[in-house]
């Protein structure tokens, strides 16, 4: 084989390779800092990560959006469109991570470059895995990721619940990734030793039963990454235990890439009938527990836990409908729905994460009055529940009217339905904080809660994003129409 | 009535629906403690908002009976909504009420809301633009947009401004009003499905001619629309968010609340639950209007035995909303202007009453009829207004009750004289209640010496009662203009039905 490197394959590889640079920076620059240092914001490891993630960022409109750049690496990766989107909404994520890292940190004591270049190191994999098409590039990306958030997880050494989770997390993050490999052995080993997707597609091996229990195993795999039922219950305890932020991450940026990657996997290989039942009986079950769990969560993190699972659910949707031979134009909801999940949640979760600082607790009842103590976060979650619960107006609105469409153009109407109906016990829970932040008042005496400017421009930032994207979402849904179309070539 | 002013080109309906929404923006960079500038911007808004809507009736020709006025740009191409406005004979009237009611409103919360001025008048211009935004679009998921983005700012105004019960009555709203929108929504996304447009005027059309729905595809989208107007309106049995909702809301959020917002059930049953499916409108019409009229005797009773004023009125809402949904679901001319009339006169006689229990509540601090009595002869003016808003809701002849309520009548008992028969035992009710509401908190001897001390009217407050009677008389002794404005829509929409 050769070793000659092309320009495409420079061009693919360089955000990623960008953003583990930037981690890795971010770590030697800490390196002599004492321990004692660790209440200080450090502007500076916020304004190295800020300068890789933005060059990262602008890498991906190097060469045009929209040129297929083929088989890359021995067609381990491609740079097409649908990467590039995927890697675009992990390193915004990466970016408003960043931002709300110092102040949040700092204040709890814990403020170390680690945080930050792991975030950097697990959003280099990230984007990895938005561009991976062989069974190894995904494996090795999903590992990678998955490391980094582990410890993400755990961040808080000296908290007993927080290791505790975090072990949960990695306990079950090994088992999962167990039946990833077993299933890409099973695939492999029916298709005759082929590893990139194309390959697997266009072998004969599709018609085996066999090849069915493969994908059936990858689909476990990542169904534990998404949190779908019932490969669900680890997240309210992570979710709970982890640092707010840590949390933050997780949900928008692992939920995010794997739901790219899974679409990429599933738009190339045929699973037949039986995998499109189990799929949509996974997505009803996902949104109905994730909805009906949500209802009686006092805890805030608990609660958007819950509410994640119910998005994912809302996500599995269209790949049921790409699974059941819709096309690739079904899964043009998934890009610009995640662009409306990370805002949003990125926006809870900065204000969560302010709250956690204050009270460390995030009980619902500590958003009391928190219109009239941080308005612009009390603006900024509102915003953000409103989006989540699908309400007009909003990138949520927008990124259900086209999940839900698609599904009552493709025949399925009964999980559109129960997406409505997920959608409407939804609403209960998410008006709950809703009612804390603006028509109850602070318990005790006015105290204003810390909150760092990273943390408040980061909310309204995202909260802003949410309602332009509600108000003007055409260039972003043809910009995911497009990138879906570009997967297949 | 208003002289023609044909030679401005200006997109009108957008200005209407946009003037609240730029103004609520504006606010947002008002200083908080400075609450008498933020009253009077949002005044001066609503007054150009009220004058953007008379230039609108100057240009709407009423010689026509389609839609007029009409904007259309592309928005979000890539999915098929369009931002499509028009107005026609069903709208105008609406449009114009809403218009009209808001700067009251506004000018009647100077003394009720004294705490988050700021947040108050932002939520209610936006509250505004969805009401008057819904009332003019379309394009179906644009008037699904304005029809949930009143949600949000009624809900706060129940929860943040209204009384001891208001986390309770701004949940139950809300999630009524949802379940409704909700299945209504997944009842769009299957006439796109069946028919490839969310627009109005072209989804009318195919479901005419090329997309034509079976009997049951429109048994269930009839069903999903109509549940979720009648939430809206309310239609027994979905009536039970309204008393909660009104006894707690804020006088502002009862007045826009009776008065314009309950509209939008009845006017998306004439707007689209009938003209889409009326099939399936004519194959449950009794069912319909046998609701309508038990809604009516219900509220009626309900109200009889009412001991809070509010709650007296918002039962007295269900009842003669219960009329206007009887006359929609009775294809003639006569019940269908009537019902338009109604929609009107019901906002202008509720309204005005919500207001003027918010005056004296603000006084007195109850609201409840048994420690009222006798206060006619303490506050003779008020008394007089408010019995004025009485016998308009009652429907005495010479005023804006009487003329709406006749032809309705007139229209039902054309059709079906059982229903129309029934229906006039709602009337009847209506003296009754109403009356011995009037009985037993103006008239009698004083019983409690604080109302005593009651102080009448002020300037302000006749300032913005005064508009509600003129129109009220208006509509009462020379109602010709209004109809005028009706009719044509009114009668193209029946040859519609009857084909």
């Amino acid at each position: 084989m050769e070793l000659t490197i092309s320009r495409a394959e420079i061009l693919a590889i360089l955000p990623a390779a960008i953003l583990f640079l930037t981690g890795l920076m971010q770590l030697f620059v800490d390196l002599g800092k004492s321990s004692s240092d660790t209440r200080s914001e450090k502007t500076h490891l916020a304004m190295i990560g800020i300068t890789g993630i933005l060059l990262g960022f602008s890498a991906l409109f190097i060469q045009g959006i929209g040129a297929s750049a083929g088989v890359l690496y021995a067609g381990a990766m491609t740079d097409d469109l649908f990467g590039r989107m995927g890697a675009g909404v992990i390193m915004a994520a990466a970016l408003f991570c960043t931002l709300m890292a110092g102040g949040y940190l700092a204040s709890s004591g814990n403020n170390k470059a680690e945080f930050h270049s792991l975030v950097c190191f697990s959003a280099g994999a990230m984007v990895l895995l938005c561009q991976a098409t062989n069974l190894v590039s995904i494996f090795v990306a999903i590992e990678t990721l998955s490391l980094a958030v582990y410890v993400l997880a755990g961040y808080f050494k000296n908290h007993q619940s927080g290791s505790e989770g975090a072990f949960k997390y990695f306990v079950l993050g090994a088992f999962s990734s167990g039946f990833l490999l077993l299933g890409m052995a099973f695939i492999y080993g029916l298709s005759g030793g082929a590893l990139a997707l194309t390959d697997i597609a266009s072998s004969n091996a599709q018609s085996d039963p066999l090849f069915a229990v493969g994908i059936l195993m990858i689909l476990i795999g990542f169904a534990f990454k998404i949190g779908a039922v019932p490969f669900h219950s680890w997240v309210p305890d992570v979710y709970q235990a982890a640092p707010a932020l840590s949390v933050g991450w997780m949900a928008v940026a692992v939920k995010a890439a794997s739901f790219f990657a899974l679409c990429r996997f599933l738009l190339f290989v045929d699973g037949g009938q039986i995998l499109t039942q189990i799929l949509s009986a996974i997505a009803i079950v996902t949104m109905l527990l994730g909805n009906l769990a949500a209802l009686n969560q006092q805890s805030l993190k608990r609660m958007m836990a819950y509410s994640g699972i119910a998005h994912s659910g809302y996500l599995l949707i269209p790949l049921v409908l790409a699974t059941a031979g819709g096309g690739a134009s079904v899964g043009a909801s998934i890009p610009f729905y995640m662009f409306a999940y990370a805002a949003t949640t990125l926006a809870a979760f900065g204000v969560i994460s302010a709250i956690s600082v204050a009270t460390d607790r995030d009980d619902v009842n500590d958003l009391n009055g928190l219109a009239r103590n941080r308005p612009l976060l009390a603006i900024g979650l509102t915003i953000a529940l409103i989006s989540l619960a699908g309400i007009p107006l909003t990138a949520g609105f927008i990124g259900k009217l086209m999940i839900f469409r698609d599904a009552v153009q493709g025949g399925y109407l009964l999980l559109a339905l129960v997406g409505i109906i997920g959608s409407l016990i939804s609403i209960y829970y998410y008006l709950r904080p809703v009612v804390a932040m603006w028509f109850k008042e602070p318990k005790d005496s006015f105290e204003l809660i810390p909150a760092s400017w990273g943390v408040q421009f980061s909310v309204v930032v995202c909260g802003f994003a949410t309602i332009a994207l509600g108000l003007f979402p055409g260039w972003l849904v043809d910009l995911s129409k497009q990138s879906v179309r570009a997967i297949l070539g | 009535m208003i002289p023609e002013i044909q030679s401005f080109n200006l997109p009108v309906l957008s200005l209407v629906v946009l003037t609240p929404l730029l103004c609520s923006l504006l606010l947002c960079f008002a200083d908080r403690n400075n609450k008498a500038l933020i009253r009077q911007i949002a005044l001066m808004g609503s007054f150009l908002t009220l004058l953007f809507s008379l230039l609108m009736v100057g240009n709407f020709d009423s010689s026509i009976g389609t839609m007029q006025l009409e904007e259309q740009h592309n928005w979000i191409e890539s999915l098929g909504i369009s931002y499509h406005l028009g107005v026609d004979g069903i709208s105008v009237l609406l449009v114009l009420l809403t218009c009209f009611t808001m700067p009251f409103v506004l000018l009647s919360t100077w003394s009720s809301i004294t705490d988050r001025v700021k947040e108050f008048h932002i939520a209610i211009l936006l509250l505004q633009t969805g009401m008057v935004g819904a009332f003019v679009a379309l394009d179906l998921i644009l008037f699904y947009l304005f029809y949930e983005a009143m949600l949000i700012p009624m809900y706060l105004i129940i929860g943040i401004w209204g009384g001891k019960e208001r986390i309770y009555a701004a949940l139950k709203f809300f999630i009524f009003t949802m379940v409704g929108s909700l299945f209504m929504f997944l009842a769009i996304l299957y006439l796109y499905h069946h028919t490839g447009t969310f627009d109005l005027p072209v989804l009318l059309e195919r479901l005419r001619t090329t997309n034509p729905l079976d009997s049951g595809q429109q048994f269930w989208l009839f069903l999903a629309f109509t549940i979720s107007f009648a939430i809206k309106v309310p239609l027994f049995p979905l009536h039970t968010w309204l008393p909660d909702a009104h006894v707690q809301a804020p006088t502002a959020g009862s007045v826009v609340l009776a008065g314009v917002l309950l509209k939008m059930g009845t006017y998306g049953i004439l707007r689209f639950a009938i003209p889409l499916f009326p099939e399936a409108a004519f194959d449950l019409q009794s069912t319909m209007c046998w609701l309508s009229i038990i809604g009516i005797v219900f509220g009626a009773c309900m109200a009889l035995v009412q001991n809070d004023i509010k709650k007296l009125i918002a039962y007295s809402s269900v009842s003669h909303l219960g009329f206007v949904v009887l006359a929609c679901f009775i294809p003639n001319l006569e019940s269908l202007t009537g019902a338009i009339l109604q929609m009107v006169n019901h906002g202008l006689s509720t309204g005005m009453l919500f207001l003027m229990i918010g005056i004296i509540y603000e006084r007195r601090h109850t609201r409840e009829l048994a420690d009222y009595g006798g206060i006619c002869k303490v506050v003779p003016l008020f008394s007089i207004f408010f019995l004025i808003a009485v016998l308009s809701s009652i429907g005495l002849p010479g005023l804006n009750g009487f003329v709406g309520e006749f032809l309705l009548l007139y229209g039902v008992f054309n059709s079906v004289p059982l229903w129309g028969f029934l229906a006039s035992s709602g009337v009847v009710l209506g003296a009754l209640y109403m009356l011995n509401m009037v009985k037993k908190f103006l008239f009698g001897p004083i019983v409690h010496e604080q109302n005593r001390s009651i102080s009448d009217l002020n300037t302000r407050e006749l300032i913005y009662l005064i508009p509600f009677v003129v129109m009220m008389v208006w509509l009462g002794l020379y109602p010709a203009p209004f109809i005028k404005l009706v009719q044509p829509t009114l009668t193209l929409y029946v040859e519609m039905l009857q084909n």
